[in-house]
């Protein structure tokens, strides 16, 4: 089956909901594509009926926003993994849940494919009861399950604060909060005092909420180690500037760790758009504009994808890609050069937030190297393939001439499932400090994007060739 | 800008590279290899690995010109023989493995091809087995209901392509080669009665050059002044997520570009020689949609299990293809002391022009005849090589 | 929290409510261990929670590869854990 429509989304998080309801309002065809089961993407995501019942909505914003995009018509495809693209670079595939492939068109192709969670390898990463802040987020506030009884939350960055007081409002003791810079000086109770800008209020609230419960905080420090059988039941933590001395073993039986957040830009790449290294985080954004275009005609990139700035930013990008295809489409509704402008001044403002916000946290690029430099051989990195820092190293000297891809090759980290999207920045890192330690990073650290973004059903090629066959013996 | 002087220069660290720097450094040359990026990286580094000792298929799609079987043949057998001393040879293991493959086929023709085929295996002294539809599907139980005929070969197998590379260039480097990686070749010129290459830092100086380039190898002749017909491609990989030990054997294709393995690690490796969408020759090529279509239909209709798996990744590498498919080795007419190796199957012939391309820079006989095999064939006269880019 | 059917998780009836999150009906009944790693035969248990590092795929009503924090519990469903392809 083909879906054409005048504009693609893919991602129905905050900034593909807010392109989808300024598009569609104004008379466009929209079709959106997300590969979750329901609209709303990470920081919308949708409680489950049974919480909504017995808790309410906990981002009733993000409910509202859904209703009114699909109240407008919008073509909404939940369920549906976009993983690859025809040879015309243009066309979009993408598959149900059933494995039924369909192929999508839009005259405009927006990419709103949001982050994933920064993560750094340590001994026992890979056990399960670690998991990632924004999982146990989900699984409090969406579903009212703490992801377990006793959870120390770890990591970097604002996001952490939330998810710990989701935890406690899901009945987990939280065991405490390690923070790996100094952002909170002296202590949790000192955030409301700061002067800062009045979005800070909303993370004020948190450490007031969590002050009052007594959640210890210990800041400047990392976890270095996990222990456990079958699930984790010990956590290490460390100075973050000198990782290799434990300071401190907790009992729990759950992990959340996470430095914030990185684009997700795999399909940005696959569609060809053009690419630049963000020199704080380190990652991999696309080149945009304030209007989220791209190097490709038509192509736009906006959200979290188009580079890190939280869900204000986000649903402003979505609305500014919106405003921009409407301008160029000549449409009745398109906004003026006013409103085009408050939206880019107000673009702005979030993203000189976003920089002070940031400026509180140590850079993620500085942390990784760091973290990653310090890590004994006999962790593993890649998760899926089971490769240590030690192959990773090895490789990278013996075999690869210090090129990233080479040491893919040379020790499979990152040739596994989730394709190097966890382990990909580490085994840079370990590239660069094994083979050239000083030297400044070259290129873009990732990996080149191929179809399939995710893994494919062969199933599902079968039924795209059986469908392009009959399309080819149609036009004969 | 510092001067070196060598008795070989070989360009291009890739399979075929690491094999003659092996060959010519254990027979006593000092050799330096150049290559543009990290070594093994391009074909060498994307290919499949196969050893194809029975006759292959005689036609990549898109492939214009079918191989003349019978010429290549002898030249696979001796190629599989020379493959037996590989890993003694390195002091490694490659991985080597005489797995067996079996050829199929599923259409009249195709058969009829695959017992002209056995003739022409029996005359260049290679053990086949023709077996029927439910012969085949007896000794591979996993084969489909379209395989109506099939050839077993005990021989064909395969050795892991990312360890033969750097396998041969750490033995060369015991033989006293040099390896220069990172080092793109800017000029290649005569000097005296030998030859001056020159990269962004290094002159070398030598009597012989010894061109193996692989999809390069047409632009770095033309540095020399050496026009040569070359038709780079860039062909596809399909790997599937690993599963439990279920294909022994390799099997591929008579009348098509199919070939399926199942790799240590448990992916199954799906390829044939699709064409990528174009040849990037300045990093990765991009992947075909229809590439990735064509060849996993293929795959799980003679393979039917294959329908159940997922298609994990994918990947393009470049072929440095002749346009008559044959390989081509030798010295390059009118320039004395300038060699050129390539070709389709330049894996499974590395070895045994590594021995020949030492033999031809000391003007020895050569293990197989290749005469035939030379430059002259692909020679334009006084034209410049036509850029990469446009090749296609 | 309330649950309102029945679905069976590797043979056993386990009680839970429509629409939730497959990897939360696994956290409550404290089942962490969904696969084991094929290289390093180690256990493995959900991780990001949003369809990012397949640690928590398991075989719903015989289709395997499923990821499970990206499927809501559906009236009497068949989940089973355990090493997979």
């Amino acid at each position: 089956m083909t879906v054409s429509c005048d504009v693609l989304i893919v991602g129905g998080g905050p900034a593909g909901l807010s392109a989808a309801a300024g598009l569609a309002a104004a008379g466009l065809t929209v079709t959106l594509v997300d590969e979750q089961p329901e609209l709303g993407g990470q920081y919308y995501r949708r409680p489950s009926p049974a919480t909504l019942r017995e808790h309410g909505d906990h981002r009733p914003e993000g409910g509202r926003l859904i209703a009114h995009v699909r109240n407008l018509g919008v073509d909404c495809r939940t369920g549906h993994l976009v993983w690859g693209m025809e040879d015309d670079g243009r066309t979009l595939l993408a598959t149900g849940a059933d494995g039924t492939p369909i192929r999508l068109r839009g005259r405009y192709v927006i990419v709103a494919t949001g982050a994933y969670e920064r993560t750094h390898p340590f001994p026992g990463w890979q056990l399960p009861g670690v998991t990632t802040p924004g999982f146990a987020q989900h699984l409090a506030a969406a579903d009212g399950t703490p992801v377990g009884d006793r959870v120390l939350v770890a990591g970097s960055g604002p996001f952490l604060l939330p998810v710990a007081c989701s935890l406690l409002d899901a009945g987990a003791h939280v065991v405490g909060i390690a923070e790996a810079g100094h952002p909170y000086r002296p202590d949790l109770r000192a955030v409301p005092t700061l002067r800062h800008p009045a979005r800070l209020r909303e993370l004020a609230g948190y450490a007031a909420r969590l002050a009052r419960a007594r959640v210890p905080l210990w800041q400047g420090r990392v976890v270095t180690h996990a222990a456990g059988q079958d699930r984790v039941s010990s956590v290490t933590l460390a100075a973050t500037d000198d990782p290799a001395r434990p300071l401190r073993t907790l009992d729990v039986d759950a992990l959340c760790v996470g430095y914030g957040f990185r684009p997700q830009t795999d399909l940005a790449r696959l569609l060809g758009c053009e690419i630049s290294s963000d020199a704080v985080t380190g990652d991999a954004e696309p080149v945009t504009d304030v209007f989220g275009r791209t190097s490709r005609p038509g192509v736009y990139v906006v959200g979290e994808a188009a580079g890190i700035g939280g869900v204000h930013q986000a649903r402003t990008r979505g609305s500014m890609a919106a405003a921009h295809i409407l301008v160029r489409e000549r449409n009745s509704s398109a906004p003026g050069p006013r409103e085009i402008a408050r939206l880019a001044a107000k673009g702005r403002a979030l993203t000189r937030f976003t920089a002070l916000s940031d400026a509180l946290y140590p850079s993620p690029a500085r942390l990784q190297e760091a973290l990653v430099g310090s890590l004994n051989d006999d962790t593993i990195v890649c998760r899926c393939e089971a490769v240590t820092a030690g192959a990773v190293r090895s490789a990278a000297v013996e075999r690869a001439g210090g090129d990233l891809n080479a040491t893919k090759s040379w020790s499979r980290a990152g040739m596994g499932p989730c394709q190097g999207r966890f382990c990909g920045f580490a085994i840079a890192g370990l590239v660069r400090g094994a083979s050239d330690p000083g030297g400044a990073p070259c290129g873009v650290p990732v990996f080149p994007a191929r179809q399939p973004v995710r893994p494919v059903p062969v199933e599902t090629l079968l039924a795209l060739g059986d469908q392009a066959d009959l399309a080819g013996e149609g036009a004969g | 800008m510092s001067a070196l002087t060598a008795d070989v220069v070989v360009i291009g660290a890739g399979v075929l590279g690491g094999a003659a720097a092996f060959h010519l450094a254990r027979g006593g040359h000092r050799v330096i290899v150049l290559e543009r990026g990290a070594p093994g990286r391009e074909g060498s580094g994307t290919t499949a690995g196969n050893l194809h000792v029975q006759a292959v298929h005689t036609r990549r799609p898109g492939q214009e010109i079918p191989l003349d079987s019978a010429r290549f043949l002898p030249l696979q057998r001796a190629a599989s023989d020379r493959w037996n001393s590989v890993e003694a040879e390195l002091e490694t293991s490659v991985e080597l493995r005489r797995s067996g493959g079996f050829t199929i086929a599923e259409t009249p023709e195709q058969r009829a091809e695959l017992i002209a085929k056995h003739a022409w295996e029996e005359r260049a002294g290679i053990e086949t087995e023709v077996l029927d539809g439910d012969g085949a599907r007896a000794a591979l139980p996993q084969l489909g209901p379209t395989v109506t005929a099939a050839t077993w070969c005990p021989l064909d197998g395969y050795a892991n392509p990312l360890l033969t590379t750097p396998a041969y260039l750490a033995a060369a480097a015991r033989h006293g080669a040099r390896l220069y990686p990172f080092c793109p070749v800017r000029a290649v010129e005569r000097s005296g009665s030998g030859w001056r290459v020159t990269t962004g830092e290094l002159t070398v100086e030598a009597p012989h050059v010894v061109d193996v380039a692989g999809p390069w190898l047409g632009e770095i002749a033309a540095l020399a002044g050496i026009g040569l017909r070359m038709t780079p491609v860039a062909i596809q990989m399909h790997v599937t997520v690993r599963l439990p030990e279920t294909l022994r054997h390799l099997v591929q294709h008579i009348g098509e570009g199919l070939s399926v393995k199942q790799v240590t690690a448990g992916n199954l490796l799906i390829g044939g020689g699709w064409p990528a969408l174009r040849l990037d020759p300045d990093g990765r090529s991009p992947v075909s949609l229809s590439s990735v279509l064509g060849n996993v239909a293929q795959a799980a209709r003679v393979l039917p299990f294959v329908r159940d798996l997922r298609l994990l990744r994918t990947w393009a590498g470049p072929l440095a293809a002749t346009p008559d498919e044959m390989p081509v080795i030798g010295e390059v007419p009118g320039a004395p002391g300038f060699l050129i190796a390539g070709g389709t199957y330049a894996f499974t012939f590395a070895p045994l022009w590594g021995e020949t391309l030492r033999c031809l820079v000391e003007g020895k006989p050569t293990p197989v005849d290749v005469h035939d095999l030379g430059p002259d064939r692909l020679m334009e006269p006084a034209e410049p090589a036509t850029p990469i880019e446009q090749a296609r | 929290m309330s649950t309102d059917t029945r679905i069976t998780i590797d043979g056993e009836p386990v009680d839970a409510a429509v629409g939730t999150s497959l990897t939360a009906v696994f956290v409550a009944g404290r089942r962490w261990r969904l696969r084991d790693n094929p290289v390093s035969g180690e256990p493995r248990g959900p991780f990001c929670g949003m369809g990012v590092c397949f640690e928590c795929e398991v075989t719903v009503d015989g289709r395997p590869g499923v990821r499970a924090c990206l499927t809501r519990v559906l009236p009497g469903m068949t989940v089973e854990t355990g090493p997979r392809r």
